[in-house]
């Protein structure tokens, strides 16, 4: 090793010597050469340049027109003079998402977010391109990605956005989240039939889009969507008459009553439990109705009645956290703190800020006269409860 | 990338028929406005005690002759003998663009707001607390909690409490804010007497005030008995509940320590929720009823203004001589003795339990979370 590296010295040692034995004329040519080569290519450059920026102005000029296959067809040429410019591949990205072109809108929105991976809009756009695409999965990651990143906060955006994230979410199976987006979609008075459908789909726990129902499924879910619509825009009123009325137009559909009762959790717990023993006793299998009983039952303090209930849920799906929490607090109410401390701390050590978990926890040291147990356990529920 | 709205690409994609109705928004304020009226002390110049109460008052007369005069038996005025605004006929206030007034007369109350394009004016039905005052409004089959409450306390009207934050855009805003179902289900159940939660609402047939049925659940059945000599049917003794169990009853109406924790309320308007800050006391034990709602307040009275009165309730736990926890108590809690203090021996809650005025200062309540309080401290949980 030693002798390669010396000898590789040497080289480069032998090269400096070699140059320094160079003569004045020469120098002088070479100078020479090396200076018109160099001026050459700076001439290329700016004419390069200047053609690039003609071309840039004109495509800019035909897009402000309207003129959009010449827009196209300029951007085009002006991005192979300069694949660098960012701007470039958003106007032309989204003069094809405007024209319809989605595999374009994409390739050009790939392209931009290759050079600026913090683009926020093109990442929203090409969400949206590859929803009408119909690479659905693609589309969910960048829309949910972008709306982390503040895409929403546009308020002119933000509806479509919002609006094609919950079709996403809900065709994904994630209809809370879906809820949460039309949420606050209903929340900015955003109203039309089709989005009432769109409401309606996650209400009926199908993972699907609008456009894939029936006629049937699609009447269904206009109305539910409809009542639900007017209980997200705080019209109880009118909700609580469209439920009861959809509730005797289709008496037997699943999911309709574990819906409304979801909706009423937060504001009237005993509305949700009726609501919730009624989707039981139509749909005895569902077991997500049977797990929100057992929870709100135990949320209202009846926990004599969540007991059986929570166990019930349990037993089809042992996982299931809402029941299990509904079953460690009733035990601990009921007395069998031992046997409820034990499930609310494996809750816990899987979810160490359940909230639900510590209250628990809490009543049962303070049933057990632990004072300074159900003190400090009372005071983590504080933390966590703002 | 300021070309983010260089085309308008929403408007293409968005379904033609998708349109979003803007539509002047009262917002959602959160927070129980009503129960801070609710909670004030009562005057001793209500009504005699309603048929029902008189019933019971054949066995329970002492008892019935007490509760006739209570806040909680007055948590809804009786609309025709609303004493408070028949006290105060003409109050009004002018609050930014609007003005309001509520005038008594032949024992019928008026709320009207007016502004520069009209007035509205609606008939007060249900006047809830039975000294400071909101009142619920209906119009057209909707409910209203009025946007400006009475303040005994002032002799004046001002800003509902949670509603200071609501900027009305329209008469009907100004009026009040409107009230889901569940809201209006909540303020007639703690505040009248006759609502079950099955059944639908009808606010005419509501009987204002709880009744003794409200807390003592089976007494008309066990009137019902009681008038045949069957006194079998007893309701459960209230008085057995330990300080946990008192607080989830009392809470039921004046808010858990659970609820409040659960809504992730916080910061001075919580003072409200005695049940809640008591539960955050060091000396909280939830099998002592020393420490319960009932060892310090009879709720068929009054509650006591003098701070004396409740000496001798801390001075249970805290005298050094008389440190036992009641039989309930478990043997754990009794490990480290309640502490002596070591300034004063009288007026406890003057120190220990601070007042925090509310409502612009409207409105002085007792903070019920007990402790040693420091100057400069900021307001607990």
């Amino acid at each position: 090793m030693l002798s390669q590296y010396t000898s590789k010295h040497f080289t480069i040692g032998g090269a400096y010597s070699r140059r320094r034995k160079l003569t004045l004329p020469a120098l002088r040519l070479l100078l020479f050469v090396g200076a018109v080569l160099w001026l050459a290519s700076l001439c290329m450059a700016q004419g390069a340049a200047s053609q690039f920026d003609e071309l840039a102005r004109q495509a800019a000029a035909a897009r402000d027109q309207q003129n959009i296959p010449l827009a196209t067809e300029l951007y085009g040429k002006a991005l192979e003079l300069n694949p660098n410019w960012a701007e470039g591949w958003w106007n032309l990205g989204l003069i094809d998402y405007t024209m319809n072109q989605y595999p374009q809108a994409i390739d050009a929105f790939n392209h931009l977010l290759k050079l600026d991976p913090h683009a926020v809009p093109a990442l929203a756009i090409r969400g949206l391109s590859e929803f009408d695409a119909g690479d659905y999965v693609a589309s969910l990651k960048d829309l949910e990605l972008a709306m982390q990143h503040g895409a929403a906060n546009d308020k002119d955006h933000e509806q479509i956005l919002r609006y094609h994230l919950g079709l996403l979410l809900t065709r994904a199976g994630r209809y809370w989240d879906a809820l949460s987006q039309y949420r606050s979609l209903a929340g900015e008075r955003f109203e039309s039939p089709d989005f009432e459908v769109a409401i309606g789909l996650v209400g009926m726990r199908v993972p699907s889009l609008p456009s894939e129902l029936n006629a049937h499924d699609t009447e269904l879910a206009g109305a539910l969507g409809k009542a639900a619509h007017a209980f997200l825009v705080d019209d109880s009123d009118a909700a609580d008459a469209q439920f009861n009325s959809l509730f005797a137009r289709y008496p037997t559909s699943p999911n309709l009553h574990y819906f409304y009762g979801f909706l009423l959790f937060p504001h009237d717990r005993d509305m949700a439990v009726a609501q919730f023993q009624k989707e039981i006793a139509i749909n005895p299998s569902n077991q997500l109705a049977t797990g929100l009983l057992a929870f709100t039952l135990m949320y209202v303090g009846r926990y004599k009645d969540a007991l059986p209930v929570a166990e019930r849920a349990l037993a089809a799906e042992p996982g299931m956290q809402i029941a299990q929490i509904s079953l460690g607090r009733s035990l601990i109410e009921t007395g069998d703190e031992e046997h409820g401390i034990e499930i609310l701390n494996q809750v816990i050590e899987r979810d160490p800020k359940n909230l639900e978990a510590h209250m628990g926890l809490a009543a049962a040291y303070s049933l057990d006269g632990r004072k300074e147990d159900a003190l400090r356990e009372r005071m983590v529920c504080l933390g966590l409860g703002k | 990338m300021s070309a983010w709205s260089a085309l308008a690409w929403a408007s293409r994609v968005l379904p033609s028929r998708i349109r979003a109705r803007k539509r002047v928004g009262i917002g959602a304020p959160v927070g129980v406005a009503l129960a801070i009226l609710a909670l004030s002390p009562a005057v001793a110049q209500h009504a005699a005690a309603p048929a029902h109460a008189a019933t019971c008052a054949n066995c329970h007369q002492r008892v019935a002759d007490f509760y006739a005069h209570s806040p909680m038996r007055h948590a809804m005025a009786d609309e025709g003998t609303n004493a408070v605004l028949e006290a105060h006929p003409n109050l009004s206030l002018q609050k930014n663009a609007y003005t309001y007034s509520v005038q008594t007369q032949n024992g019928k109350s008026i709320y009207t707001v007016s502004d520069v394009t009209g007035s509205m004016s609606l008939p007060i039905h249900w006047a809830i607390g039975d000294r400071s005052q909101t009142f619920v409004l209906e119009k057209d089959g909707h409910y209203y909690e009025s946007l400006v409450s009475y303040y005994q306390r002032d002799v004046t009207l001002a800003t509902t409490p949670g509603d200071e934050d609501i900027v009305p855009h329209s008469l009907i805003e100004a009026v009040g804010r409107e009230l889901p179902l569940w809201e209006v289900r909540n303020c007639f159940t703690c505040h009248a007497s006759g609502y079950h939660p099955d059944e639908t609402l009808d606010g005419q047939k509501l009987t204002p005030g709880l009744n003794c049925e409200r807390c003592h659940e089976g007494a008309v059945e066990h009137m019902a008995d009681a008038t045949r000599k069957d006194l079998t049917s007893l309701p459960d003794s209230l008085d057995e509940m330990n300080a946990r169990e008192t607080s989830n009853f009392c809470g039921k109406c004046h808010r858990t320590w659970d609820r409040v924790v659960r809504e992730g309320w916080h910061g001075p308007p919580t003072v409200r929720f005695q049940p809640y800050r008591i539960a955050n006391s060091r000396c909280f034990d939830a099998k002592d009823k020393r420490i319960g709602c009932l060892a310090c307040h009879d709720p068929h009275q009054e509650a006591n203004r003098s701070s004396a009165f409740y000496d001798s309730k801390c001075l249970a736990c805290h005298s050094g001589a008389n440190t036992a926890r009641s039989s309930s108590a478990s043997s754990t809690a009794m490990a480290e003795p309640p502490k002596i203090c070591p300034v004063a021996k009288e007026n406890c809650v003057t120190c220990h339990m601070p007042k925090v005025a509310l409502a612009g200062g409207h409105a002085i309540y007792t903070d019920h979370e007990i402790r040693i309080v420091k100057p400069g401290d900021a307001y607990p949980n």
